[in-house]
């Protein structure tokens, strides 16, 4: 069990791939049925070993010998969730393989009896009350042995899984680091830390035994905490380290593209995804989201076919399901789905946001309020439950009452524009000008998804006629328009404004440009064409002869540019 | 994703942790403890008992099918303080039970009476009691196997529990279960002519009953709830239990702090309540009072709208039209909103807040939230200082109309406090307390009634009639509760009883019973401790009795260091205090400059009583620079100020000063007319120091009236001296009660040339020696006796 003495140096894929074969017959023979499939996912990914290079099985000792055929029936019933008959079999058995099944058999066995009990309870008084009874004889036990020292790295991750579930969060965390310590391999222990780490400054203080899998966690960890470059880069570093067909590392990176919301490169990255593994569905449930983003209609559908034909009872596949209906604006089928998920895992984060938003779409608030609620109570940090309560109550029309929550998702996402053009609107809603505008800018500096934050701050300094604010704003938001090559509807507006603020302060240049270029949209045509004749008086009267001026302007897509008369650096809100 | 127990979720008819819709709808359960209130009803109809138990039981029967579950040992035991041999009985019948079988249970519930059968007895479907059975009937049939089994399992432990601890009853009952066979032979017919009896028996009793079913209540909680934090946290409690709880705990936060768990039991209690129930939003609120009394706007805000997140939930839920419930909601959590904002005075936001209530409720034409609003708002521009007459004279006009009277009444309130300030002639103020007392009287609204009593304490103080005052606030300190239920608390500490208290302290301090003043001090300590809201009041007013005694007391040093204190609690006074204390300590241009500042921005905020001190200050500012004809007119304007306003005690201060004034100036004549006007009051209703200044002036005037200048020259009248003499005496009584040594050596000096004026040689010697002590004692050079008044 001694794997931490294994550990090497980073990059010797090699010794990577040796270990992680160890480990995975280790997690194999103790049940531990998820650690070895992102073990085997991990060793798939590397290349294949020549044989005389297999790792040798671990070495057999006399009580493993004693325990074996206990061993063999127990975990052939402990296979088939027979978990009391399991524990009844290994009692006495003393190997520390024997002695962690025992131990696992006797917990799963309680929360399979507490999930059983949770469907038929004595009513509202015993709900809650349901708890696993197993766990204070598995707690008493176990402290026994660690305080021993008698725990391996299996017995110290149960005993840290143990005192999860008894709410003994700090402890369970020095369990857990225990855990890795003596056996880094097991990707089980660190994924439960990765659950009870709430912030930065709590995973640079614990103390992690330095391995090559450390990386994955870390990565894992700055997803987690929303720190997407990061995690970006750590993947990156492990791409490069010769990980890159690994689909894990694939879909994190997918997901984490998803996470900042650049949805093309996160799209790329899921088809490849599906292409290297076509029955997958883990994260489908991501992707189906990035399609309805995108409104994608034909690859949803199919991706929602498909996954029915692989599994149609996984949570994942209701979930895209339910994204398939919600982007038909079948909001009720949808919903429906959305509530299957949950019925299949109610601790599923994304389908109570998800089924608050389908209860929006359905007008239905309160009901709507009640699923983000219940995201909430899953997940304190889900900014999109935040926001879409937020979002309700501005349906609502309390703007005051939504700032709360917009404010709470903001403070998660503190780079997401979309959180701040919502609390600038609602800001503006209570004619707070000043705070409104801070907001908007705000939106614009941390580069604005929806291209909406500009304008609307450039209609505010028009409203309270603060023109050159607003022109400026208005030209900003022209460039940047421009410089995506996108087309927004609103573009006319801006040049429109523009046109009347340079014939206002008599720059006609300018002004005539942009009653140009006004012609070219349908709904300020006419009224470009009144500048430009305004402007042709004033010229006649004033005589400035300016015959060649639109010969070089109209080969320029972003004419404005050009002309800008203010110092934009000097901009302030 | 790979956590242990997720290998659970591969199977689709698991339902991990979510308790489905239907059980919701099922609103009694079958308990172990339910079980033994079923087997005390089957045994109070199956066995004779005579009347007084009788009555004592049915008295019994309404808490305990009401209250909270119960272990069996208290059951048992109040039971048995009613009736012993029922008690025993229903022992007898849950032993049957819990140690037989399955099927023993299972009979049980097949013997009782039904209450589709039996028209005869109490337990007929639309009694009390037969409704309740029918409900256990039906929450038993619908109980699946499993749960009969796990309700069978519950049922034994609940009994061996209460045995687990040998107790005489193990041994003592197979030896009765021979006479428990006679009981359940009794035939019911004999119940029928109890029934009326108990029915007239009982109807008497209604009142008491209530009282009895509280005390009750309370009693279990204690067993329930122990105070002390230091118990391991315990399960979950039920539906009532936790109901029970936060009601408890919210009036105990509303009306005596002290006596609700502290903030941080208290919120570990709601936690754990939340844990295992998270959707019971009433704690949400509770949370928020309890985040609200250690002021932390972050969590409290929270709390509030998680709460009506919920309750938006459950509002809609509850009324079928819907619309009615979840809209009321939306406004009086803006509402809230606003008050939360207006307690940790973010007044902007609350303003906001409070627009948005207000537009909300006029959409949806929902008066009584409106009229709430308006409430809100005059209150919320009084805070921020604006003027709001006019506001709160609206929504006392518009609540009278909506028949609001708690509204009414408190803007009502509002405005005569408003009017207090502004100068309103008191019987106008008077009369409309009067009005609003008769209302609070006819619908019972206690809060108001205190808030009323502690208001007139203070009218009555800022008119200087000090009787009136102590007599108020003593009538609310000794009032007993109106509330119905009232937990057993005795002294509120509401707002209003701070207030009088903090008027009591002070109405003593004045009369120099520091003893006193230091109990009261003492326990307001306690009642409002120094986080709590109200504690300012206290703190405050234990500031100024300070300040005055040392300045009295002549120990400047003392005093000046409180001034900081006094600044932080309220400005203006901690401004006012700190020119006094420089003027005393002859630092006059730099107290002159302060009092300057200050009534100009007394006069914008109209604090004229404060006015008319700062006036008096001055004036006494200008006297030190012999300025004496310059104080005459401050002091008419501060008297014609303190006259309109009808404040008696500073409009006898006042003259109180002019009177010296014009002693100074050489017309003693005048100034002892003037004092005539201004002695009585003083003398019934002012402060100890204020007395022994009026009499020493008084003698001064009769003294120089006399013809004893400060030169002592002329023939002297005889008969005047004599009576300054009296009142010399009478003066240095009062000062040498409040320890005011220089005043009193100023009385030993005048005495000693009185005397001396007078012939009497050995009083002359004797006052001359007792000032020669005190000039020693005091080591200050004495300032012209003159000088002060």
């Amino acid at each position: 069990m001694k794997m931490a003495a294994l550990c090497s140096e980073f990059g010797d894929l090699v010794q990577i791939k040796k270990q992680l074969i160890s480990v995975i017959s280790l997690c194999k023979e103790r049940g531990l049925l998820h650690s070895s499939k992102w073990a085997s996912e991990l060793a798939f990914a590397l290349s294949p070993l020549p044989k005389d290079e297999l790792p040798p099985s671990p070495p057999f000792t006399e009580d493993d010998a004693q325990d074996l055929d206990a061993l063999t029936v127990a975990k052939s019933y402990f296979d088939l969730k027979e978990y009391d008959r399991a524990a009844y079999f290994l009692r006495g058995c003393c190997s520390r393989k024997a002695y962690f099944l025992y131990m696992y058999s006797r917990y799963l066995s309680g929360e399979k009896k507490k999930d059983d009990e949770t469907v038929d309870s004595l009513g509202p008084l015993e709900k809650g009350q349901v708890r696993n009874e197993a766990l204070r004889e598995l707690r008493v036990e176990l402290s026994k042995k660690h305080n021993a020292g008698e725990l391996d790295g299996f017995t110290l991750y149960l005993y840290g899984v143990v005192l999860r579930k008894l709410d003994l969060l700090k402890e369970s965390v020095e369990v857990f680091v225990e855990a890795i310590h003596a056996l880094p391999l097991h990707w089980g222990a660190w994924l439960e830390l990765s659950n009870l780490v709430t912030n930065i400054e709590m995973l640079k203080s614990l103390s992690l035994p330095d391995c090559w899998i450390k990386d994955f966690f870390m990565a894992h960890m700055y997803t987690e905490l929303q720190m997407i470059k990061e995690a970006l880069q750590k993947y990156q570093n492990l791409i490069d380290a010769g990980f890159s067909k690994s689909t894990y590392i694939i879909s994190q990176i997918a997901v984490a593209y998803h996470n900042i919301r650049d949805i093309d490169q996160a799209l790329a990255l899921f088809n490849q995804l599906r292409e290297q593994d076509p029955y997958r569905i883990d994260n489908m449930d991501t992707f189906s989201n990035l399609l309805y983003v995108k409104s994608m209609k034909p690859e949803l559908s199919y991706l929602a076919h498909n996954l029915v034909e692989i599994d149609k009872y996984r949570v994942e596949t209701c979930c895209v399901i339910g994204n398939y209906y919600s982007l038909r604006s079948q909001h009720e089928k949808a919903a429906l789905y959305f509530q299957r998920a949950l019925k299949l895992n109610p601790r599923c984060l994304g389908a109570w946001t998800l089924m608050g938003h389908e209860y929006m779409e359905m007008k239905n608030t309160s009901a709507a309020i009640q699923a983000y609620r219940h995201a909430i109570e899953v997940n304190k940090r889900d900014y999109r439950a935040w926001y879409g309560l937020g979002q309700t109550y501005e349906i609502l029309k309390m703007p005051f009452y939504c700032l709360y929550y917009y404010r709470k998702a903001h403070q998660l996402r503190p780079n997401d524009s979309r959180m701040l053009v919502a609390l600038g609107e609602s800001y503006e809603k209570l004619s707070q000008q000043v705070e409104a505008k801070k907001c908007y800018w705000r939106a614009y500096s941390v580069g604005d998804v929806e291209k909406m934050a500009l304008l609307k701050l450039a209609k505010l300094h028009e409203q309270l006629t603060e023109s050159d604010d607003a022109a400026q704003c208005y030209m900003l938001y022209i460039q940047d328009i421009f410089s995506c090559g996108l087309e927004h509807a609103e573009v006319s507006t801006a040049l429109r404004y523009l046109g009347q603020y340079y014939f206002k302060n008599k720059l006609y240049d300018e002004a005539s440009l942009c009653a140009q270029r006004c012609c070219d949209y349908n709904d300020a045509r006419e009224e470009g064409k009144a500048l430009l004749r305004q402007i042709s008086q004033v010229r006649d009267q004033t005589e400035t002869p300016s015959a060649d001026l639109f010969a070089p302007l109209s080969n320029n897509n972003t004419p404005v540019r050009r002309v800008s008369p203010l110092n934009l650096i000097s901009f302030t809100p | 994703m790979a956590s242990v127990h997720e290998s659970l979720y591969f199977n689709p008819m698991m339902t991990n942790g979510v308790v489905h819709a239907n059980v919701f709808g099922i609103k009694d359960w079958v308990t172990p403890y339910k079980i033994s209130v079923l087997a005390l009803l089957y045994d109070m109809t199956a066995s004779k008992i005579t009347l007084p138990e009788r009555r004592r039981l049915n008295k019994l029967i309404l808490p305990l099918q009401q209250g909270p579950d119960l272990t069996l040992g208290q059951f048992l035991k109040t039971v048995e303080e009613c009736c012993p041999q029922t008690a025993y009985a229903v022992k007898l019948r849950l032993h049957e039970m819990a140690d037989g079988e399955l099927k023993d249970m299972e009979y049980f519930f097949s013997t009782l009476p039904t209450p589709f059968t039996a028209f005869d007895s109490e337990a007929y479907k639309t009694s009390v009691v037969g409704l309740f059975m029918r409900h256990m009937l039906l929450a038993y049939n619908k109980l699946s196997f499993s749960q009969v089994y796990k309700l069978y399992k519950s049922l034994q432990h609940y009994y061996h529990s209460h045995y687990a601890k040998p107790a005489d009853g193990t041994l003592g009952l197979p030896a009765l279960v021979a006479n428990d066979s006679d009981m359940d032979l009794t035939s019911t017919e004999d119940t029928v002519g109890d029934r009326i009896d108990r029915d007239e028996l009982d109807s008497p009793l209604h009142e008491s009953e209530l009282r009895f079913v509280m005390r009750f209540l309370d009693k279990v909680l204690l067993f329930v709830l122990p105070k002390n934090d230091s118990t391991p946290s315990r399960g979950p409690l039920s539906q009532k239990q936790a109901e029970y709880f936060l009601a408890r705990q919210a009036y105990l936060l509303k009306n005596d702090e002290n006596k609700a768990l502290k903030p941080a039991a208290l919120q570990e209690e709601l936690n754990n309540m939340l844990k295992f129930n998270p959707d019971f939003a009433e704690a949400h609120y509770l949370n928020y009072l309890n985040n609200m009394r250690v002021q932390d706007i972050f969590l409290s805000a929270h709390s509030l709208l998680h709460y009506f997140d919920r309750l938006i939930l459950s509002g809609n839920e509850g009324k079928s039209n819907g619309d009615e419930g979840y809209g009321r909601s939306l406004r009086y959590a803006a509402l809230n909103l606003a008050s939360l904002h207006c307690r940790f005075g973010h007044y902007q936001q609350a303003d906001l807040a409070l627009q948005e209530a207000i537009r909300i409720a006029q959409e949806s034409n929902d008066h009584v939230c409106l009229q709430h609003c308006l409430s809100w708002l005059y209150t919320l521009e009084q805070m921020k200082g604006s003027d709001s007459t006019v506001l709160t004279e609206d929504s006392v006009k518009m609540a009278a109309h909506f028949c609001l009277p708690y509204l009414a009444s408190l803007g009502i309130q509002s405005l005569v406090q408003q009017g207090a300030t502004q100068g309103k002639t008191a019987h106008k103020l008077m009369d409309a307390l009067k009005d609003t007392d008769i209302l609070h009287w006819k619908h019972s609204l206690s809060e108001l009634i205190e808030i009323s009593l502690a208001q007139t304490t203070s009218i009555w103080r800022m008119y200087g009639k000090s009787t009136m005052a102590l007599q108020q606030a003593q009538l609310l300190l000794n009032m007993s509760s109106l509330e119905p239920v009232n937990f057993g608390v005795q002294q509120n500490n509401t707002e209003a009883f701070a207030v009088a208290l903090c008027h009591l302290a002070e109405l003593h301090a004045e009369q120099g019973l520091y003893s006193a003043v230091s109990e009261i001090l003492q326990h307001l300590k306690e009642q409002f401790p120094p986080h709590s809201q109200h504690a300012k009041l206290w703190m405050l007013c234990n500031l100024k009795i300070q300040f005055e005694r040392h300045m009295n007391e002549g120990k400047y040093h003392l005093a000046e260091p409180l001034v900081t204190a006094m600044s932080a609690l309220n400005k203006t006074e901690g401004l006012y205090r700190k020119a006094q204390v420089l003027k005393a300590l002859n630092r006059s241009t730099e107290a002159y400059k302060i009092l300057q500042r200050l009534q100009v921005h007394c006069e914008k905020s109209k604090c004229t009583e404060v006015v008319i001190r700062v006036m008096l200050s001055t004036a006494e500012l200008h006297w030190e620079s012999s300025g004496f004809s310059t104080a005459l007119p401050l002091l008419l304007q501060a008297l014609a100020l303190a006259r309109q306003h009808h404040l008696q005690s500073l409009a006898s201060e006042t003259i109180l000063h002019l009177a010296f004034t014009q002693l100074m100036l050489g017309v003693p004549e005048h100034a002892l007319s003037v004092l005539h006007e201004a002695i009585e009051p003083v003398l019934a209703h002012g402060s100890v120091i204020d007395k022994g200044r009026a009499l020493l002036l008084t003698a001064r005037c009769q003294m120089a009236v006399a013809g004893f200048g400060p030169n002592g020259h002329g023939q002297a009248d005889l008969h005047l001296a004599a009576l300054a003499v009296d009142t010399l005496n009478e003066s240095a009584a009062y000062f040498s009660k409040l320890s005011c040594k220089e005043r009193l050596r100023d009385v030993h000096y005048l005495q000693a040339l009185l005397h001396r004026s007078l012939g009497q040689t050995s009083q002359c010697n004797k006052s001359a020696m007792l000032f020669r002590l005190l000039d020693q004692e005091l080591q200050s050079p004495a300032p012209p006796v003159s000088m002060r008044l």
